[in-house]
């Protein structure tokens, strides 16, 4: 099952930040080497984590996370505009109240079968969101290794520019090429990732729960 | 929107835009060969590894190489021995002939795959690997006689290989499942089809196949109704789409 946080709940439903912000440290941190600030050794909190910042986590039957994605607003700040500008080669501003940034997109490893599955649940619910959000587009600014997956998934996949070297490029460890990319937020890319996950017409992500966080009932009963 | 990039971003983004609206097969290939064309790259190998006992041919998604070089490629199983390939078990990024060359130790029959595409014009080619979720790997390979390999000329090249592969993947899924569809045309028809390809009337079809012009006409109609075809015209294009028939 798939829950949808703002920023602003953090407080009063700290359960689920500290264990995302703790599987982010994990991942980013531990296991890819990320440089990235760290609060108390354990979690890993940056300056996107804002009130009006929007976490999708996926759940499963025990409770345990198998993947997170964090939605910010572009409208002042994002990765993109801050640090990435220069992966902008079109002219387009990185900057919209209509456009969403994606960023700390994990999936944990699953059985091969699932893994496709998993990952499209959660970009699904993210999709689904950002249409009722009557958002344009998405944006990213992911490892261009990565690019084939999300064209896969959507060919409607639009590159802002080429993709630039970051951490000294490919040939140093911790380093590589990154892109920037948009989805429009359109009927037709909601099918293109619906197909891909094999998801049945009527499944949603998100909407089920429809709202942001969980019913006090429903913590409860996790705990 | 005004650009700020340069030509090599400008043309890779426009590349993009105009392979989003095609889904047939050859004009997508033709589309992805011309802007290679003006990178230098005069060929283009797209395909993916085959598994365990598949055989290459079948994953060959794009391959316009001279035929003497392919024929050859294949008959002395070049695929096993090819440093260009063997090159994948270090390294995913792209990389050039060049680059194996200089950051190599190669032995003589790597030495001489290498050398033996020169003879036909290649001197360097480029090398994008590419993954998917779905897990195969697949190989986006131009080459040409000097072709342009700066640093931006890459980064445009290998969004050029990732958009295409996709494309060619898609294009080739809809063609098996629309081939999977149809009925296929029957010998008599095929035949006549051909006819019909060279030109001829259904009168002197007739003649030729011993059969009433009316006949002729008949087998045509049905022909046309498997092909999706409006006119006889269409129905040609279509008949050698689906390798029906060929010119």
């Amino acid at each position: 099952m798939i829950i949808v946080l703002e920023g602003s709940q953090r407080r009063k439903l700290h359960y689920y930040f500290e264990r995302m912000f703790a599987l982010r440290h994990k991942v980013f941190v531990k296991g890819r080497g990320w440089n990235l600030p760290t609060v108390n050794g354990e979690f890993e909190i940056d300056q996107y984590d804002v009130d009006d910042a929007v976490y999708f986590i996926d759940m499963d039957d025990s409770g345990a996370i198998q993947g997170t994605v964090r939605m910010t607003p572009t409208a002042r700040h994002s990765l993109l505009a801050d640090y990435f500008p220069h992966l902008i080669e079109t002219g387009a501003s990185p900057r919209s109240p209509l456009i969403y940034e994606a960023t700390r997109y994990l999936v944990l490893p699953a059985r091969k079968e699932e893994s496709r599955v998993a990952k499209t649940r959660l970009i699904l619910a993210v999709v689904e969101w950002c249409m009722s959000q009557k958002l344009t587009h998405l944006q990213a600014v992911v490892d261009t290794a990565t690019l084939p997956t999300f064209i896969e998934m959507t060919p409607r996949t639009i590159p802002l520019g080429l993709s630039h070297p970051y951490g000294g490029g490919r040939r140093v460890p911790g380093g590589g090429e990154c892109i920037a990319f948009r989805w429009p937020i359109t009927l037709e890319v909601l099918e293109d990732v619906r197909a891909y996950g094999g998801f049945d017409e009527h499944l949603s992500g998100w909407a089920v729960h429809g709202q942001y966080g969980p019913e006090p009932a429903v913590v409860e009963a996790i705990h | 929107m005004s650009f700020t990039g340069d030509e090599y971003g400008k043309r890779t983004l426009d590349f993009v835009e105009r392979l989003q609206n095609l889904t047939d097969v050859s004009e997508i290939s033709r589309t992805i060969v011309q802007e290679l064309e003006w990178f230098g790259f005069t060929c283009l190998t797209a395909f993916t590894l085959p598994g365990p006992g598949a055989a290459l041919a079948d994953g060959i998604m794009l391959n316009n190489r001279p035929a003497e070089y392919t024929q050859r490629y294949f008959e002395r199983n070049y695929l096993a021995h090819d440093p260009a390939i063997k090159e994948l078990r270090h390294n995913l990024n792209p990389y050039t002939w060049s680059d194996i060359r200089s950051t190599r130790k190669l032995n003589k029959l790597e030495k001489n795959i290498l050398d033996e595409a020169t003879e036909f014009g290649f001197h360097d080619g480029f090398i994008i690997p590419i993954m998917t979720l779905s897990g195969s790997q697949s190989l986006f390979c131009p080459c040409g006689p000097e072709p342009d390999l700066t640093p931006r000329a890459r980064a445009a090249i290998e969004l050029i290989g990732i958009y295409s592969h996709n494309a060619l993947k898609r294009a080739l899924v809809r063609l098996q499942k629309e081939q999977a569809r149809r009925t296929p045309l029957t010998p008599r028809e095929r035949e006549i089809m051909q006819w019909v390809a060279a030109g001829k009337t259904d009168e002197e079809i007739g003649g030729i196949l011993s059969l009433s012009a009316t006949t002729v006409t008949s087998h045509v109609e049905n022909a046309k109704k498997k092909l999706d075809a409006f006119r006889r015209t269409y129905a040609v294009v279509q008949a050698i789409r689906y390798g029906e028939i060929s010119l």
